[in-house]
């Protein structure tokens, strides 16, 4: 019964960090940017929907609501004031990375100046666990939210296969130079997939703070993991980042049956270890041509 | 396809046989068998896309190809990564010339003669005496004497074309193989770069050359070959193939039927 | 005031030598590494086991320190070279992560969370250093002999293959140089010397836990580097005074909540690393570039 307590688990977690590795994605990939800061979105929407919800006490839609403005401006206003300037001079790989970088460490000090370093979380009816069968503990929240994720992913994949702007994006991700071609603008694009990549963390983000709660490091510490799905994933493959964030927040639970609580995130990094040293590709991605 | 064996120069030192490279769905390099010999300049002419950089990767193992065998000198260098061809004496340049921009003229060539990965290089002082040499003579060979401590990156564009050559010119290479080298150049240049490369032909270098300009073309080359869409159309004599009028209409963009 | 001082100075000469041997592979070899503070903590704590088990011998702490450092880069580098640089930076921050569980949890050579107490004073050719004062020799000592092996690596043929690795990896290997092996060289290299910084902070402070060598401490090392200029051989050490003597001048400010300090410290080197990459034209190497032309130069 434990194992399989610990697979709904993680599987609730594994939604939050599939939901943050395809935003990332989908940023990346649209637009070769190495948004780091996008555990950043994480943060903000989390904080802001607990704020608005149980300091302000604001009915949840309208606090989630207001989460998703936060995370979609954010992204926006990352692209067009951080990105767009370093991309029209130089934009290294290197470069956009120490900038977003900085943004995080910004991002974070200040939800602890203003929102307290402390732990918090917002408790409803729903984050209440109940037991289903003897032993395994479910909250409806953890149903809800694998339920959230793949309704996200459905729409996402109508939104990419099917849409103009969408199937541009996935265009981009592939051929830069394709994009003239459809006749779209580039920047128009990489609006797009900044707003929607960020505006996909907020259901994790709500999760979260419905669950496990959150301190000003949350983001970061999701992004690190995002990050490595991805990469587990296979760079360039939202499928993959999806699955990669599934099965590290599997790995993340599973390891709690044989190993100490303080291994189980140390777990995470020896798997993108391993996989960076003996498949960089990943499950999904695309090796490259050249040596 | 090739009306080969009119064999203006010497024996094959890099051959490509039957090599095919797809990427995607896309065939960039479609079964392409091609044969460089020694003290010649051959060029690599066709139309845009036509995979002739490509063909390049594949020859110096930058790329793997699909199928096909690379032969150096009769040896086969599939293998080997390309740093150790590169050592073979293979040498090559990049279409968006790949300077080493942050470092002076005068380093970029240096860097070109140390092939050793350790702290120091082999081979003791006659060594360091010897490359010291090497890099006074390519500089000056490339009228970059006056440059020397100039970053890369603050060139002029006839000046970084010439230090592209010069590290090529420095690392001792036997086959060079330039990638669209002269594009851009003023008459001046141009004729400079012209007269280095025939120079440099006649001292035992062997130089395949993608170009563009047919022109260019027509001025230096011993022997061409033609790719289009991945495939070998034509090689050989220089007055027969540029005078060929199905192939002027396949480079002048009308496909035949 | 004095004693406030020469502790400041140790801090900052200790700081300079991570500083300075990060640069040595972010700001020449073009490697980005977000576990420095890792191999920092390897040679602390390798420094500290031999201190208490052989005797607090400087020299012989600190080599300990270096060879260990270097035989875990070793493992680092090897397989993670091979990819591309964006996933070195994954890797490296993977085995960043897992080498603080391992401090947290390897209790017996680490002390856990707890950290070890009471580390000796070091002993250096028979003489026991156990002034400040003394103290800061030793560690200027050992920033400037770095400082002078990075300057003779960096002007020596290797020094060259690095920057050209740096400023197109490509045309490296295109004129015949093993870029894996020369790579791993200079992290090897850059972590053994970045060892010593450890076994120095050990002996100076007698104490030594986990939170001295997190992701925090990767990250406010790289922004020394950044903000100080990579690609010099000064600029790390003139970052490393900067962010150091941030929290003092900080401190001063009259309107600043004195719990807030650490945080507002963060955002400013956080938005000092913004600026930079979004105003200094040439990106980090140190250099003026003109805006980008159509060929040549970016990475």
């Amino acid at each position: 019964m434990l194992l399989l307590q610990l697979v709904i688990n993680g599987l609730q977690l594994g939604a939050i960090y599939a939901l943050t590795a395809v935003g990332f994605s989908l940023i990346f990939g649209a637009t070769k940017v190495f948004h780091v800061a996008h555990g950043a979105a994480f943060t903000i929407a989390a904080y802001l929907f607990w704020w608005t919800s149980a300091v302000l006490h604001m009915p949840w839609p309208v606090a989630a609501l207001i989460a998703v403005l936060a995370a979609v401006l954010f992204g926006l206003f990352m692209e067009r004031f951080v990105y767009r300037p370093i991309q029209r001079h130089e934009g290294a790989f290197f470069t956009v990375f120490i900038a977003a970088f900085g943004v995080q460490i910004i991002v974070q000090n200040l939800v602890g100046t203003i929102f307290g370093r402390g732990f918090v979380s917002v408790t409803t009816s729903l984050s209440r666990s109940v037991e289903v069968m003897p032993g395994l503990f479910v909250a409806p929240i953890a149903a809800i939210s694998i339920v959230v994720a793949i309704i996200v992913f459905t729409v996402l994949t109508y939104y990419l296969t099917r849409t103009h702007t969408g199937m541009a994006m996935r265009a981009l991700s592939e051929n830069p130079d394709l994009i003239r071609v459809f006749g779209l603008d580039p920047a128009r694009v990489a609006q797009y997939a900044f707003a929607i990549g960020s505006a996909i963390v907020v259901p994790g983000a709500i999760f979260t703070a419905m669950t496990a709660g959150l301190n000003p490091a949350v983001g970061a510490h999701v992004m690190l993991i995002s990050l490595a799905a991805t990469i587990v994933g296979g760079i360039g493959s939202l499928r993959g980042a999806a699955c990669g964030g599934l099965l590290l927040g599997l790995a993340e639970n599973l390891a709690l049956w044989r190993l100490d609580p303080q291994w189980s995130e140390a777990v995470t990094f020896v798997v993108l270890f391993l996989f960076i040293i003996f498949r960089p590709a990943g499950f999904f991605g695309r090796p490259h041509g050249a040596k | 396809m090739s009306p080969a064996a009119d064999s203006i120069g010497g024996e094959v030192l890099l051959q490509a046989t039957d090599v095919a490279k797809t990427f995607g769905g896309l065939k960039a390099v479609d079964n392409v068998t091609f044969a460089l010999r020694a003290g010649i300049i051959t060029t690599l002419v066709g139309p845009n896309g036509a995979g002739k950089t490509t063909l390049f990767n594949l020859m110096t193992g930058h790329l793997v190809p699909d199928q096909g065998e690379v032969l150096w000198l009769g040896k086969s260098i599939l293998r080997l990564p390309h740093w150790k061809i590169a050592r073979l004496g293979i040498g090559r340049s990049f279409q968006d010339l790949k300077l080493f921009a942050n470092m002076t003229v005068e380093e970029n060539v240096e860097t070109v003669t140390e092939r050793g990965s350790w702290l120091w290089q082999p081979g003791g002082p006659s060594a360091r005496t010897a490359r010291k040499e090497k890099v006074e003579a390519t500089l000056a060979a490339t009228g970059l004497v006056d440059k020397r401590h100039d970053r890369a990156v603050d060139l002029a564009y006839a000046e970084r074309k010439f230090l592209s050559l010069a590290r090529i010119l420095a690392s001792g290479a036997r086959l060079w193989l330039l990638d669209e080298p002269a594009s851009g150049l003023d008459p001046g240049s141009y004729e400079r770069f012209l007269s280095l490369l025939r120079k440099q032909v006649r001292e035992g270098v062997t130089i395949c050359i993608i170009e563009h300009n047919l022109d260019i073309v027509q001025g230096i080359s011993d022997r061409i070959a033609f790719l289009d869409q991945g495939r070998l159309l034509a090689e050989g004599d220089p007055k027969t193939i540029l005078s060929d009028p199905a192939l002027a209409a396949i480079y002048f963009g009308e496909r035949a039927a | 005031m004095w004693a406030y001082i020469v502790n400041l100075a140790v801090l900052i000469s200790i700081n300079a030598i991570l500083a300075v041997t990060l640069n040595f592979i972010l700001g020449y070899a073009g490697i980005f590494s977000i576990a420095h503070a890792l191999f920092f903590g390897v040679g602390a704590y390798t420094a500290t086991f031999v201190a208490m088990k052989l005797g607090a011998d400087f020299l012989l702490s600190t080599a300990a320190g270096m060879a260990v450092g270097a035989l875990i880069s070793l493992a680092l580098a090897l397989p993670a070279l091979r990819v591309r640089g964006e996933y070195f930076v994954a890797a490296s921050l993977g085995l960043q992560m897992l080498a603080i569980t391992v401090f947290t949890e390897w209790k017996s050579v680490t002390g856990g969370i707890g950290g070890l107490t009471n580390i000796p004073p070091a002993r250096i050719l028979g003489f026991e250093v156990t002034k400040p004062e003394h103290f800061l020799v030793l560690s200027l000592t050992c920033l400037v002999l770095i400082i002078l092996i990075i300057r003779a690596l960096v002007r020596s043929s290797f020094g060259r293959s690095l920057k050209a690795i740096r400023d197109d990896e490509t045309a490296a290997w295109a004129y015949g140089k093993n870029v894996a092996i020369i790579k791993t060289t200079a992290v090897v290299l850059s972590s053994a010397l970045c060892a010593v910084g450890g076994s120095l902070y050990a002996f100076y402070l007698s104490f030594i836990n986990v939170e001295s060598f997190t992701l925090d401490t990767s990250v406010q090392l790289m922004a020394m580097v950044i903000i100080g200029g990579t690609a010099t051989l000064f600029g790390p050490v003139v970052g490393t005074i900067l962010i150091l003597l941030l929290p003092a001048g900080l401190s001063y400010l009259p309107y600043l909540p004195p719990t807030e300090i650490g945080s507002i410290q963060q955002i400013a080197y956080g938005l000092a690393m913004v600026l930079l990459m979004i105003y200094r034209p040439g990106g980090l190497w140190g250099f003026q570039e003109k805006p980008k032309a159509k060929e040549g130069g970016a990475p």
